[in-house]
């Protein structure tokens, strides 16, 4: 009987901490992100209370103008125009990939504002494709070039959290297999040969986050709240894990005391020590903060 | 002649209502809880001012990911026969009530996918229900149901839990709990924390052991984990049923290997934590402490751990 390769919770309980386990485990440090490791990775968070309307439907303008000033200010560039240009080629086949879970999808006016964007930076719509479940069967996404990661924060049954790095668990044909231990392993998808490398932006969406989840259908809207905010970043660790801290700090607020996350999503931390896609500690997150500033959570 | 016919009138009479009683005996059970079907046929569309809206959904074991998304994989897990799921509206800015009944095929199970999830106050529904702000979840016989509104009012509650009722009612026999249940040490057991499993998938969840089965769980066993308290002493404990001594053995010696390889066999071992974990097998019972704050407690817990019939 083979006693090698397996993880257990005594290897977590040697390292002294469970979310250095990867770093600890001799396990290669990944590639494939633009995430800036060694040093700071950028992270844009932009809100705008007028995004929605008392029903939380949203403004479109307003929309649009929060992700041009995040990419314009992520990129340090002029213009939303010259962020594009820098992010995309007229040559890329750019896939979308957003989230459609019914009770709190990709808002389809957000996927609407990266596609224009696209076909101004000289990208052509028939190279274009917002797709979820599909991705695997998606033509663009086959032959892709870059990817743009948009979905909503919410909490998750098995990851914790609904997060970016999460959200390309569709890129498997098995995705239950990465379920395990919180999902710990969702890094990995990243390393994938069609995923690594690929993704030029990630957008979390967080106006109306889920901060609680409960039954079957793991929703209840009086568990979100208008956030009205967008985190924008090249760095999906960095731009998750500051959306784990606005999760948190809302559930503390709401529940009044601490109530973590459950299960933990050490899927981000893994992300960061074990598969090494970029920086999940605040003092290693550069962040820029755009509009709203009340009840950031921050 | 006359003695003659009454007899016959008498025979026949008597097997009109034998053929009664057994035509209604097996109408009764079709009628009340026999399936989802039946079901969704006996339950009112109107519960005060909800009607239900649409048509039902009805999913299997493949289809349910498109109904739940991932949290599918729960009742998978725990054999999930079939879901019916129907949704009731009310005019007036109300909040929809989303019912559904998740047929579990037995008892046992609607039990376990109870367990998955003990946060909440208990309710009077079923045979053991939960309340949470916009959640009502039961199980009663074979069947789980959760009643989830998207928003809590003090009317749509009222309504689910009306609802509720009204399912239950219509489930008429209670279903048994796993006979496991009577193997677990009771002083110091906290009753929530108990969870009745089968899968690996969800140990983990729960508590995580191992990215690979290292105990051999699956559909022919039964396991419980639950968490102690004596005398401010905290333990996890798990009990695992095999189908036979042998494959229970074969566990506990692939447990061992991999989780605790210093033990040898040779009573409680400390952890880097300073916890103790220990295993005791008992024909085709395997008892593992998987951390107790004191040696002596982890012992104890091996020691009351019956193995039941």
């Amino acid at each position: 009987m083979s006693v090698k390769n397996i993880i257990t919770r005594r290897d977590f309980l040697r390292a002294g901490a469970c979310i250095t386990l990867g770093s600890f485990m001799g396990l290669p440090q990944g590639e494939g992100s633009p995430a800036n490791r060694e040093g700071k990775s950028r992270v844009v968070l932009v809100r705008d209370k007028d995004v929605l309307d008392s029903k939380e439907q949203i403004n479109r303008i307003a929309l649009e103008e929060m992700l041009d000033g995040a990419v314009t200010a992520l990129l340090d560039v002029p213009d939303p125009s010259s962020a594009w240009r820098r992010l995309v080629t007229p040559s890329d086949i750019v896939g979308i990939k957003t989230n459609v879970w019914p009770y709190l999808p990709t808002p389809p006016p957000l996927n609407e504002a990266i596609r224009k964007r696209l076909v101004e930076a000289g990208v052509g719509e028939e190279n274009i494709s917002a797709d979820d479940r599909g991705v695997l069967r998606d033509p663009v996404f086959q032959r892709s070039t870059a990817l743009i990661n948009v979905r909503p924060m919410r909490t998750h049954h098995w990851s914790g959290l609904g997060t970016l790095l999460k959200n390309y668990i569709m890129f498997v044909p098995h995705p239950s297999r990465y379920h395990d231990n919180a999902c710990e392993r969702l890094g990995a998808i990243w390393q994938l040969p069609h995923v690594k490398g690929k993704t030029r932006l990630n957008i979390l969406v967080m106006l109306t986050p889920l901060f609680h989840g409960m039954g079957p259908h793991h929703f209840s809207r009086q568990h979100t709240w208008p956030y009205c905010g967008l985190i924008v970043s090249q760095d999906p660790v960095a731009a998750d894990a500051t959306g784990a801290r606005i999760i948190q700090a809302r559930r503390d607020a709401f529940f009044g005391g601490e109530r973590q996350v459950t299960p933990s999503p050490r899927h981000i931390v893994a992300a960061d020590t074990r598969f090494g896609l970029g920086n999940s500690r605040p003092e290693r997150i550069d962040l820029i903060r755009l509009g709203w500033q009340e009840d950031q959570y921050l | 002649m006359r003695w003659g016919e009454a007899v016959k009138k008498t025979l026949f009479l008597l097997l009109v209502t034998l053929a009664a009683g057994w035509f209604s005996l097996l109408m009764t059970r079709k009628s009340f809880g026999a399936s989802l079907e039946t079901l969704a046929e006996s339950l009112d569309r109107q519960v005060g001012a909800w009607a239900a809206t649409g048509q039902d959904g009805t999913y299997d074991e493949e289809t349910i990911y498109d109904y739940i998304d991932g949290a599918g994989e729960v009742y998978r897990a725990y054999n999930m026969q079939g879901c019916l799921s129907r949704t009731y509206t009310a005019a007036g800015g109300e909040p929809a009530i989303v019912l559904d009944i998740f047929d579990m095929g037995s008892s046992e199970d609607a039990f376990g996918v109870f367990t998955h999830d003990r946060d909440g106050k208990p309710a009077t529904v079923g045979q053991d229900a939960l309340y949470r702000q916009g959640w009502l979840s039961f199980w009663k016989n074979r069947f789980f149901v959760s009643l989830y509104m998207e928003r809590e009012t003090p009317a749509a509650k009222e309504a689910a839990f009306r609802l509720a009722r009204a399912v239950a009612s219509l489930i008429r026999e209670e279903g048994r709990k796993p006979a496991i249940l009577l193997g677990l040490p009771q002083k110091g057991l906290r009753d929530r924390s108990v969870r009745y499993l089968h899968h690996p998938m969800l140990l983990n969840y729960h508590y995580y052991l191992a990215d690979e089965n290292i105990l051999n769980l699956g559909k022919e066993t039964d396991a419980l984990l639950a968490v102690y308290n004596r005398d401010g002493k905290r333990a996890r404990f798990l009990l695992v049923q095999y189908p036979n001594p042998e494959k229970a053995k074969a566990a506990c010696s692939r447990f061992l290997a991999h989780y605790l390889p210093e033990a040898g066999g040779k009573g409680p071992l400390r952890l880097e934590n300073g916890k103790w974990a220990a295993t005791s097998l008992k024909g085709r019972f395997l008892a593992v402490v998987l951390e107790a704050d004191s040696r002596s407690l982890a012992e104890d817990l091996l020691g009351e751990a019956k193995a039941c019939p």
